[in-house]
C-alpha cells in the first residue's frame, strides 16, 4: 500500500458541512471532537478550510439550494478526499423523502464512501464508522 | 384595559365586518373577519388597543384558503387571531407590509408557497424557494404534484 | 562546506528537532486537557500526507507568487537555523552570521505568511493577512529592544558565539535583573512570532476559517507547517544562546541544555493552554504598552550596569 494512502489514513483532517440539517447530527459530530472521545489520538484534526481537508463529513438532507454549494465545495477539496454521510437525512433523506425541496439523495450528487446511520448517531457510532472507512480504504488499495 | 373591554370595543367598532368570535380560552380569541377590513383592523389593534403584530400563517383548507393574523396584547396576556377566508378563485388581499415591517417576509413566503397575491407589498420576491423553481407551482397547496422528472422518491429497496 | 552544513544542520536536524518539539507541544496540550494525545510520529505523518495531495491555485491569485511564498518562508528558516546551529556548537568555519542577521532572517517567516495571504485573492485571507501585519508591526519593537540587553551587557558585541562565551565566564544573563526582564519580554514576543494563543488572531480558526493560509493545499501547506514546526525549535535555541548561556554539549552540559530547551517549549505550551485569544487591537495595545515599557526598563537597567 502506497505511502500516500498510508499517510492519509494516519492523519485525516475532517471538514464538517451541514446541508440543511436539524443540527442534531452536527451536535453529535461536535461531541466527537471533545476530550471525552478524543479523536486526536487517531491524528484527526478539525480543518478550518476545505482546502486543508481529507475527509468531508456531510449531515443533513441536501435541498435544492445547498446542492449547488455542496458541489462547489466538493470541487474545491483537494483529491484524494473521502466523503462520509452522517445521519438518516444524509443517507436517503429519511423522513423528508417526499419533500418538495429534496429531490435526490446525497449519493447522487457527490460520491459517498461511508454511510453512518442513526438519528442522530452516537459519537461511538461515528467513530466506528470512521474506523470502517479506514479499513475499507486499506482493503481497496491492496 | 382588560380582555373583555378590548373585545367589546372591537365588537362595537367593527359591527358588520366581524362574522364570528370564538373565545377558546381566557388568553386566546379567534375573530373571523372579511378580507376588505384587514387594514382597518390592523390599524385599530396596533394604535388604539395596544397590540403588536406577531406573525401570520396561511393554510390551504380544501375548499378555501385561510390566513390567520396573530396579534398579542402583552399587558393582559391575550393573543387575538384574525381569520380571513379567501375564495380559491380570488386569492387577493391588501398587504400589511407598509404598516408592520414584520409582515414583509411572511407575506413573501405566503405568496410563493400558497400563491396568495398581496396588493401594495413593496418588495415581492422569492424568499425561501430556490432560483430554478418554476413559476406558478405552489408547494404547500393541497393539489401540488411532483413536477421534477429527475426526482427520486423511492428508497431503492 | 557551508552548503553541507546548511543542508545537514539547517534543514534536517532542525526539521527533526522541530517535529519533536511540536509533538511535545501537542502531547502536553492533550494531557492538560485530560485526554490522550497523538502518537510520536504524528507531526511527520501530517507533513507527508500534505505532500501527497494535489496543489490547487485559486483563480484570483498570481501563480508565481502564490507558490513562491512558502518556499521563501522555509528558506529563511533554514538559513536562520544554520546561523543558530553554527554558533551554538561553535563550528570552526567563517560564517558571516551574527545576531542582526539572525533577527532579520527570523522576521521573514511571518512576512511570508502575510504575503501569502494577500496574494491568495480571497477576502478572508486578506483579512487574516492584515491582522498578521498589525501583529508584526507591534511585536518586533519590544523584541529588538529586548535583544539589545545582551549586546550591551556582553561588551557591545553582536557575535553570537562571543555572547555565549561571555555568559560561560560571567554567569548567564537571565540571572541579572535586566536580563531576566528581557528574557520575559523575549518569551512573550516568541509566543507571538510562533502564532500561538493568546496572539494567534491571524489564524483564528473559528473566526476567519484558517486566516492567510485558507487557499493553500498540498505541498504549499506542507511547507508552511514545516516552517512553523522548525520555528518552534529555532526560536527557543536562539533565546537560549542569547539569555541562558548557550548550548553546552560536553559531559553533563547536555542535560542542562535539554532541560532548558524543554523548559522553554513547556512554557510556550502552558501559556498556550491557559489563556484566551486576544483581539487584534488588544494585542497591539498590549505590545506597544506594557511590553515595550518593560523592554525599555530592561535596556536602561542594562546601561546602568545591573
Amino acid at each position: 500500500m502506497g505511502l500516500k494512502i498510508n499517510a492519509l489514513l494516519k492523519s485525516p483532517w475532517v471538514f464538517h458541512l451541514s446541508t440543511g440539517s436539524c443540527n442534531n447530527c452536527d451536535i453529535e459530530v461536535l461531541d466527537c471532537l471533545t476530550p471525552r472521545f478524543d479523536i486526536e489520538r487517531f491524528g484527526m484534526l478539525l480543518a478550518g478550510s476545505i482546502r486543508h481537508a481529507d475527509v468531508l463529513l456531510v449531515t443533513g438532507s441536501c435541498n435544492r439550494q445547498s446542492s449547488i454549494r455542496l458541489k462547489e465545495i466538493y470541487k474545491q477539496a483537494p483529491k484524494p478526499c473521502l466523503v462520509v454521510a452522517i445521519g438518516e437525512c444524509a443517507l436517503s433523506r429519511g423522513m423528508f423523502i417526499h419533500s418538495y425541496n429534496c429531490p435526490v439523495p446525497l449519493d447522487k450528487i457527490i460520491p459517498v464512501d461511508v454511510y453512518i446511520p442513526g438519528c442522530p448517531p452516537k459519537p461511538e457510532a461515528i467513530i466506528a464508522g470512521v474506523v470502517k472507512l479506514i479499513e475499507k480504504v486499506k482493503a481497496d488499495k491492496k | 384595559m382588560n380582555g373583555n373591554d378590548l373585545l367589546n370595543g372591537i365588537r362595537d367598532k367593527f359591527k358588520d365586518d366581524i362574522t364570528n368570535v370564538f373565545e377558546k380560552s381566557e388568553t386566546r380569541v379567534y375573530i373571523d373577519i372579511t378580507a376588505e377590513s384587514i387594514v382597518r383592523f390592523a390599524n385599530y389593534l396596533f394604535r388604539d388597543a395596544g397590540a403588536r403584530f406577531n406573525i401570520a400563517s396561511g393554510t390551504d383548507a380544501r375548499d378555501h384558503m385561510e390566513i390567520l393574523y396573530h396579534f398579542i396584547v402583552e399587558e393582559i396576556n391575550l393573543l387575538i387571531s384574525l381569520r380571513v377566508k379567501l375564495d380559491k378563485s380570488k386569492l387577493e388581499i391588501q398587504s400589511l407590509a407598509n404598516l408592520f415591517e414584520g409582515a414583509n417576509w411572511i407575506e413573501r413566503e405566503m405568496n410563493e408557497m400558497l400563491g396568495i397575491t398581496f396588493h401594495g407589498h413593496p418588495d415581492m420576491r422569492r424568499l425561501l424557494l430556490s432560483d430554478d423553481w418554476p413559476e406558478g407551482v405552489y408547494p404547500l397547496r393541497c393539489d401540488y404534484k411532483e413536477w421534477d422528472p429527475n426526482a427520486i422518491r423511492d428508497r431503492g429497496v | 562546506m557551508i552548503i553541507a552544513y546548511t543542508v545537514i544542520f539547517g534543514f534536517f536536524a532542525t526539521a527533526f528537532m522541530g517535529l519533536v518539539a511540536s509533538w511535545i507541544d501537542r502531547k502536553v496540550t492533550a494531557r492538560v486537557q485530560y485526554r490522550v494525545g497523538p502518537p510520536l510520529h504524528q507531526p511527520l505523518t501530517d507533513i507527508i500526507k500534505l505532500l501527497g495531495k494535489e496543489t490547487m491555485i485559486p483563480q484570483g491569485a498570481s501563480p508565481v507568487l502564490f507558490l513562491a511564498m512558502p518556499v521563501i518562508g522555509l528558506a529563511s528558516v533554514v538559513l536562520a537555523s544554520t546561523v543558530v546551529w553554527v554558533n551554538a556548537i561553535s563550528l570552526d568555519i567563517s560564517l558571516i552570521g551574527d545576531l542582526v542577521v539572525a533577527v532579520y532572517l527570523l522576521t521573514i517567516p511571518s512576512v511570508s505568511i502575510m504575503l501569502g495571504g494577500f496574494v491568495s485573492g480571497n477576502p478572508l485571507a486578506s483579512l487574516g493577512a492584515s491582522r498578521e501585519m498589525k501583529l508584526i508591526l507591534s511585536y518586533e519593537l519590544p523584541f529588538i529592544l529586548a535583544l539589545a540587553v545582551p549586546i550591551i551587557k556582553s561588551g557591545y558585541t553582536i557575535n553570537l558565539s562571543a555572547i555565549a562565551a561571555y555568559q560561560a565566564q560571567n554567569g548567564i544573563f537571565a540571572g541579572s535583573p535586566s536580563g531576566f526582564i528581557a528574557l520575559l519580554v523575549g518569551i512573550i514576543c516568541m509566543q507571538a512570532k510562533l502564532g500561538l494563543v493568546p496572539f494567534d488572531v491571524a489564524e483564528a480558526e473559528t473566526e476567519i476559517v484558517g486566516g492567510p493560509l485558507i487557499e493553500y493545499s498540498g505541498p504549499g501547506l506542507a511547507m508552511y507547517k514545516l516552517m512553523k514546526n522548525m520555528l518552534l525549535f529555532t526560536l527557543p535555541v536562539f533565546l537560549m544562546i542569547v539569555f541562558l548561556g548557550g548550548v553546552n554539549l560536553k559531559g553533563w552540559g547536555i542535560l542542562s541544555t535539554i532541560g532548558k530547551f524543554v523548559l522553554l517549549v513547556a512554557l510556550v505550551t502552558v501559556i498556550r493552554n491557559t489563556n484566551p485569544r486576544l483581539r487584534v487591537d488588544q494585542a497591539v495595545r498590549f505590545f506597544w504598552g506594557p511590553v515595550t515599557v518593560l523592554a525599555v526598563i530592561a535596556v536602561i537597567l542594562a546601561l546602568k550596569g545591573f
